[in-house]
């Protein structure tokens, strides 16, 4: 046995998939060492064009983390306790998701060693405050939430069992967890919108729907995420065992949500094209006709919202595992793409201050190597951990119906009912 | 079981109302909105369009005084007409608003108030993300993508600059050269009057296209001409009150 032990680990998929992140990570590592070292000064951001790359990837995995909040609102609050298994998913790609924006956040600002700065020194003026002091506080809730999911480590569960048996007894908190989740999810996912909304200077943006969108889009992104994962997960290895039928009812309910999402930006986008107004209708032309209009037509409305809105709202497409898995992926880039436009659209058009009509002038903006490696980094680092948490973790698991956590439920049940 | 429901679903409407009247009492708070303070002295500047010619001294003075790296300009001077064969220019710093969106907008409170209405940087607070730059109406703002090191060619041989210079990863901006009126007034100077309480922008014009002086004093030179004179301010719909006035170019001004 020890001879077997003792080998070079066998070339599996997994190997090759691991050393390819690992490999991502690394030279993200470099990269971002480069922007400590150098400062973004190796960025191919200016005075014009401050946020880029890297708040497109903070933005968009904060979207994807937006699964854990509605899921779990939907178990625990609304009472849709099939779809637990889901939710559970869903609250650690959350967590990973909510970690990728923090790292990508540190090395977008211009002094990392004051991060700290941020709960320290407040401007609740600032939308800013707002989204730092929710991603904080929902930052702490997924991780209460995701306890009884880091019991699942063998490891832990071997040498110290009565604090697994902590962690999972947080599983009891679950409905309170879940309000105040929804509470601070519904503010930032939606104040994520509302940092470029409020901004009077940037007359594209300028305008309220900026902030539902955001929420809506997040909420379809997150859902799509989880599921895909899901599938992804059980497709590729025979021991995990997901209950289909759950899947497949989130996958429709996503296909709903679409059709909302379609409504919401079809009368923004069409309210916007009405007079002139300077930058405003600029930045529309960008994006229907400049240099973003492929992103906008075909990877956030065709592939992001029409394509995968039939897809799963038709039930024969749905029912195919391919089908609907492309459509909950084209949902997830369709997002991201959403999130690259609007931060872009708004800064590439640079309006004028000087009397007069304000005349526009535009600017232009593709990331540095740096970024694109840094970039690649932080996603490497989500999708390594998620796959480490499908892996180790039991993320996606619909077949155990964790027995414990039943126990514990029926435990309180009985001391509530002996209680009265 | 059913007291349990009950229990669960009283928990929800308290924490709704909770969550509804925290919002509520952020936009009443935010309806009272933050403005400067109304100080014993307001600051502002006018600045002459007839007179400018376009010599760019004022950034020069600025860069050697507040130790501006040569990427950076916090006074830009930029050709805006051209009226019967006479260039037009406009000179723009800080606007110093009275609703500055840079400080509505900065997470930290970086940018702040002073009570004589100068829009402050505390650059040991800034994190550097940014934000102001998005929400500045006028690029007032410019970040230091990198460390400025070595001499600055601006400064003279026979001065020093007034300020710190800033490290890399904070924005700067004009700061209407509080370092000069802050310690004229402790010399019983007066700003605007006397050239070394002034802004370095305005003693070096060599045309005197830039006044500066207090709008709380009925009798200063800045008053005294924004009520004989036209003046215009930059993006006024914003609702922004610039602090910076301009005399708009006509052959009668001069």
């Amino acid at each position: 046995m020890k001879k077997i032990s003792m080998k070079f680990p066998k070339i599996t998929p997994w190997i090759i998939w691991v050393g390819f992140l690992s490999l991502m990570i690394a030279a993200g590592v470099a990269a971002g060492l480069m922007v400590f070292w150098k400062g973004l000064v190796v960025t191919n951001l200016t005075d014009l064009v401050p946020w880029g790359l890297w708040i497109t990837i903070d933005l968009s995995s904060i979207a994807v983390a937006a699964g854990a909040f509605s899921l779990c609102a939907g178990v625990y609050l609304i009472g849709l306790k099939r779809y637990h298994a889901v939710a559970r998913t869903a609250t650690f790609i959350g967590l990973i998701g909510y970690t990728m924006a923090l790292l990508s956040l540190v090395m977008d600002i211009g002094r990392p060693d004051r991060f700290w700065h941020a709960l320290v020194y407040w401007n609740k003026h600032s939308l800013l405050w707002e989204v730092t002091m929710c991603v904080t506080l929902y930052l702490t809730v997924l991780l209460f939430e995701s306890m009884p999911i880091f019991a699942n480590l063998e490891w832990l569960q071997t040498r110290f069992p009565k604090l697994t048996d902590k962690m999972k007894g947080i599983h009891h908190y679950a409905p309170y967890l879940a309000v105040v989740g929804l509470g601070l999810s519904m503010l930032h996912q939606s104040s994520l919108g509302a940092v470029y909304g409020v901004l009077k200077a940037r007359p594209l943006w300028y305008r309220p729907d900026i902030s539902v969108l955001f929420i809506i889009s997040a909420v379809a992104a997150g859902m799509s995420m989880t599921v895909f994962v899901s599938m992804l997960s059980a497709r590729l290895s025979k021991r995990i065992k997901v209950d289909d039928s759950i899947l497949e009812r989130v996958a429709f309910f996503i296909g709903w949500i679409l059709v909302g999402y379609l409504y919401f930006r079809f009368w923004d986008a069409l309210s916007m094209t009405y007079t002139y107004d300077p930058g405003r209708t600029e930045g529309l032309k960008l994006l229907t006709s400049g240099p973003l209009s492929f992103n906008f037509w075909v990877g956030e409305m065709l592939l992001g919202i029409v394509t995968p809105m039939i897809l799963l709202l038709n039930g024969r497409t749905r029912a195919l595992p391919f089908w609907r898995m492309l459509a909950l992926a084209l949902v997830v880039g369709g997002v991201v793409a959403y999130r690259w436009d609007t931060n872009l659209a708004g800064f590439l058009v640079v309006l004028s201050y000087l009397p007069g009509l304000p005349a526009v002038t535009y600017t232009s903006y593709t990331p540095s190597l740096i970024e694109f490696m840094a970039g690649g980094g932080v996603v490497a680092y989500g999708m390594l951990a998620v796959s480490l948490g499908v892996r180790y973790l039991k993320v996606v698991d619909h077949d155990e119906l964790h027995e414990e956590e039943h126990a514990h439920q029926a435990k309180l049940v009985e001391a509530a009912t002996t209680g009265d | 079981m059913a007291e349990k429901e009950f229990n669960r679903r009283d928990f929800l409407k308290i924490s709704g109302v909770g969550v509804t009247a925290l919002a509520g009492l952020k936009m009443i708070k935010r309806a009272e909105a933050s403005s400067s303070v109304e100080g014993a002295h307001q600051w502002a500047m006018v600045i002459d369009q007839s007179k400018c010619t376009g010599c760019g001294y004022c950034t020069l003075a600025c860069r050697a005084h507040n130790d501006v790296s040569p990427d950076i300009s916090w006074n830009k001077v930029i050709q805006v007409n051209d009226i019967n064969g006479k260039d037009v220019f406009i000179a723009r710093p800080c606007m110093q608003c009275a609703k500055a969106p840079c400080v509505d907008v900065c997470m930290v409170g970086a940018s702040y108030y002073r009570p004589d209405g100068i829009v402050m940087m505390d650059y040991d607070k800034c994190i550097g993300c940014r934000y102001c730059e998005a929400a500045c109406p006028y690029n007032a703002r410019a970040f230091n993508w990198e460390a400025f090191t070595g001499s600055n060619p601006a400064v003279p041989e026979w001065g020093q600059p007034e300020v710190e210079r800033r490290g890399r990863g904070v924005v700067e901006k004009c700061s209407f050269c509080y370092q000069r009126i802050d310690r004229g007034l402790q010399l019983g100077m007066i700003p605007g009057v006397d050239p070394d309480a002034t802004p370095a922008c305005v003693v070096a014009c060599p045309v005197g296209a830039r006044i500066f002086g207090d709008l709380k004093d009925p009798e200063s030179n800045v008053s005294k001409l924004l009520r004989e004179r036209v003046s215009y301010q930059l993006r006024v719909d914003l609702g922004t009150s610039p602090r910076v006035y301009f005399l708009p170019y006509g052959p009668e001004g001069a």
